[in-house]
C-alpha cells in the first residue's frame, strides 16, 4: 500500500484563453471532489477562469472554489511544494518553487495534451530525469486508448446527460459554435443563409469575431443578441459555466469546438461535431486531424465518414468554398453521426478516466 | 549545450551527473507547437538502460568521450585488460563489457570509450569472424539458409546458422545483432 499524496499542486498557464483554464480547473475540481486530495491550482490569470467557472473572483489572491483553493500562479514562488506537482502543458513552475522541490521531491507530472496519434502509447508514462536538477518529471498523456491516461469525465456526468430534457423545438438546425480564428467562417454562414432550412447559429461572445466582421460588414453585436441573415439566425451568447455549456451541446444538433476541452465535452455530449483543431506550424495539426478521425469513424457507413472528414479537412484548413461545398453532405449525414456519436462515448467511457489514472499514477510513484 | 530536438543516436548528454549515450533519438510534434522527443538511453558509468521523454526545447550539457584503439590481452579477474599500440594497459569492469563477452578472445582488436580517465565502454568491429568449436553435423545440400540450428563458438555463445555449417568451420558474425552473416 503506498502512501497517500494528500496535497496537489495544479499550475497553469493561460496561453489560449478558454482551453488552459478550462482543463487545470476540470482537474483541479476532480482532484478535489472525486479523489478527496488537498488541491492548489495556481493560474497566472483568474479571468478566463471566472467565464467558465461560477463563484470565482477575478481579483482575489487566494479564494476557495468547489473545494479547490485558487492562488495566483507567482504567489507559489513562497510556498511548500505539495506532495504532487501537476503542471499542465508543460506551463513551466516558477524557479524558487523547483528549489524547494530539490529539498523533498514531490511526484511531479507534465500532463500533456490530447492527442489521438499512436506514438502518444509509447511516450506515456515515461520519466524525464531532468538534467540541471536532482528531479524527475514524469509525462502523463490524456488519449483515446486504455494504453494512455483516458480522458477526464465526471463521475455523475452520464446520469446530468440522461436526466436532461432536450427542449422541443421548431423545425431547423441548432449548430454551436465556439472555434478559433477561421477564414472559412464567412462562406460556412452564406452557406447556412442560404440552404433554405432555418438554422441557429449559437457563437460565444467574442469568437472569431473578425471573420464574423468580415461575413456581416460590421462587428457582431455583444452578447446577448440576434443577428439574422436569410435562414441563418446568429445567436450571440454570453460564455457560461462548465455545466451549463455542457448543455448547450446536448441541445445542438451539431456543434463546432476547438482544441481540447470543448472537444472533449462534445464527444461526451453525444452529438455529431467538427473538431476545429489549433493550428500549428508545417500544418502537424493536419496529422492530428486525420489520427483522430481514422480511430472515430471507425465503423461509420462510408458515405457519413465522407462527409465529417471532408467538412473537417476543409474547415481546418480554413478553406471556405470547400467548406461550404461540404456541408450538404454533412447535413444529410447527421442522423447517421448522431447514433455514432453515442455509440463512441460509451466506448470512451470504458478508457480510464483522467483524473483517477494520474491520481493511480502519482501514488505508484510517491515515496 | 544541446536542445533535445538536437541531440542525435551517439551523443553523449549529461544527465545529472551520468554521462548518458543516446541510443535512439524520435522526434514528435504535440500540441500547440510543441514538441517531445522520446530517447533510448545508457548510463556509460552503469551501463542501465533507460527510456525517457523530454521536451524538445529542453537543454543539457553534451560531452566529447576520449577513444583509443587496443586489443584484448586478458582476464585478470574481476577486470578485463586492454593493450594499446605503445603497451598502455587498460582495465574494463565486467559490467561494462556485457555486449563484448562473446565475441572476446585474445588480441581482438577494438575501441575503448573514456569518461574522466577511467575505460567506461568497448566497441567491438561490427563483425567478427569464429570458429563453430560444436554443431550438429552437417547437412549437405540445404544451401538456402532458411532453416537454421544453434551452433557454438569458443565463448560458448550460441549463434544461429544455416544447416550446412560444420564444426571447424569459420563463420561472420555481426556483433550488433548476434546474427551469423556467412560462412568465411
Amino acid at each position: 500500500m503506498q502512501p497517500d499524496l494528500r496535497r496537489f499542486d495544479v499550475f497553469c498557464r493561460i496561453v489560449d484563453n478558454f482551453g488552459d483554464a478550462g482543463v487545470a480547473w476540470r482537474l483541479a475540481r476532480l482532484l478535489a471532489t472525486l479523489h478527496r486530495r488537498d488541491v492548489t491550482l495556481w493560474i497566472d490569470d483568474t479571468a478566463p477562469l471566472a467565464a467558465i467557472v461560477e463563484g470565482v473572483a477575478v481579483d482575489a489572491d487566494v479564494q476557495t472554489v468547489d473545494g479547490v483553493r485558487i492562488a495566483r500562479f507567482d504567489a507559489a514562488a513562497d510556498a511548500a511544494p505539495a506532495d504532487a506537482v501537476i503542471e499542465a502543458f508543460g506551463c513551466g513552475l516558477p524557479s524558487r518553487y523547483l528549489d524547494a522541490m530539490e529539498h523533498r521531491p514531490p511526484v511531479w507530472i507534465n500532463l500533456e495534451y490530447l492527442s489521438a496519434e499512436a506514438w502518444i502509447e509509447g511516450v506515456h508514462g515515461l520519466p524525464s530525469r531532468q538534467p540541471q536538477r536532482p528531479l524527475t518529471r514524469w509525462f502523463f498523456f490524456p488519449g483515446f486508448t486504455a494504453r494512455t491516461g483516458g480522458l477526464l469525465r465526471e463521475r455523475d456526468l452520464f446520469a446530468r446527460r440522461a436526466a436532461f430534457n432536450t427542449p422541443r423545438r421548431d423545425a431547423g438546425l441548432d449548430v454551436s459554435l465556439f472555434c478559433y480564428a477561421n477564414p472559412a467562417l464567412p462562406a460556412l454562414c452564406d452557406a447556412f443563409a442560404r440552404g433554405g432550412e432555418a438554422i441557429r447559429l449559437r457563437v460565444a461572445d467574442g469568437v472569431a469575431a473578425g471573420d464574423f466582421a468580415r461575413w456581416l460588414g460590421r462587428p457582431l453585436p455583444a452578447a446577448p443578441a440576434r443577428v439574422e441573415r436569410g435562414s441563418l439566425a446568429i445567436d450571440v451568447l454570453p460564455f457560461v459555466p462548465q455545466p451549463i455549456y455542457d448543455e448547450r451541446l446536448w441541445r445542438s444538433d451539431l456543434n463546432i469546438v476547438r482544441g481540447e476541452d470543448s472537444f472533449v465535452r462534445a464527444q461526451w455530449a453525444q452529438r455529431p461535431f467538427v473538431w476545429h483543431i489549433y493550428p500549428q506550424r508545417d500544418a502537424a495539426h493536419r496529422a492530428k486531424l486525420a489520427a483522430f478521425l481514422d480511430r472515430y469513424l471507425t465503423g461509420v457507413p462510408d458515405g457519413a465518414a465522407a462527409a465529417i472528414r471532408r467538412f473537417s479537412e476543409a474547415f481546418d484548413d480554413g478553406d471556405g468554398a470547400a467548406t461550404a461545398a461540404a456541408w450538404p453532405d454533412l447535413r444529410i449525414a447527421l442522423p447517421v453521426l448522431e447514433t455514432h456519436a453515442s455509440a463512441w462515448a460509451r466506448r470512451l467511457a470504458d478508457l480510464p478516466e483522467l483524473s483517477t489514472s494520474l491520481v493511480e499514477f502519482a501514488e505508484s510513484r510517491y515515496n | 549545450m544541446k536542445i533535445a530536438q538536437e541531440v542525435r543516436a551517439g551523443n553523449v548528454i549529461m544527465v545529472g551527473k551520468d554521462p548518458m549515450v543516446v541510443q535512439k533519438a524520435e522526434f514528435s510534434k504535440s500540441g500547440r507547437n510543441a514538441s517531445v522527443v522520446k530517447m533510448k538511453l545508457r548510463n556509460l558509468l552503469s551501463s542501465g538502460g533507460t527510456e525517457s521523454v523530454y521536451r524538445a526545447d529542453e537543454k543539457f550539457e553534451t560531452i566529447q568521450l576520449d577513444k583509443k584503439e587496443v586489443t584484448y590481452s586478458y582476464f585478470a579477474d574481476p577486470m578485463y585488460v586492454f593493450m594499446d599500440a605503445e603497451f598502455n594497459q587498460y582495465d574494463v569492469e565486467k559490467d561494462n563489457m556485457q555486449d563484448a563477452l562473446p565475441y572476446l578472445e585474445d588480441g581482438l582488436a577494438c575501441e575503448l570509450t573514456f569518461y574522466e580517465g577511467r575505460a567506461i565502454a568497448i566497441e567491438l568491429p561490427n563483425s567478427v569472424v569464429r570458429e563453430v568449436t560444436y554443431t550438429e553435423p552437417a547437412v549437405k545440400g540445404d544451401t538456402s539458409g532458411k532453416v537454421t540450428k544453434p551452433a557454438r563458438i569458443a565463448s560458448g555463445f550460441e549463434v544461429a546458422v544455416p544447416l550446412f555449417v560444420g564444426t571447424g568451420d569459420q563463420i561472420e558474425i555481426d556483433t550488433r545483432t548476434g546474427e551469423y552473416k556467412r560462412r568465411v
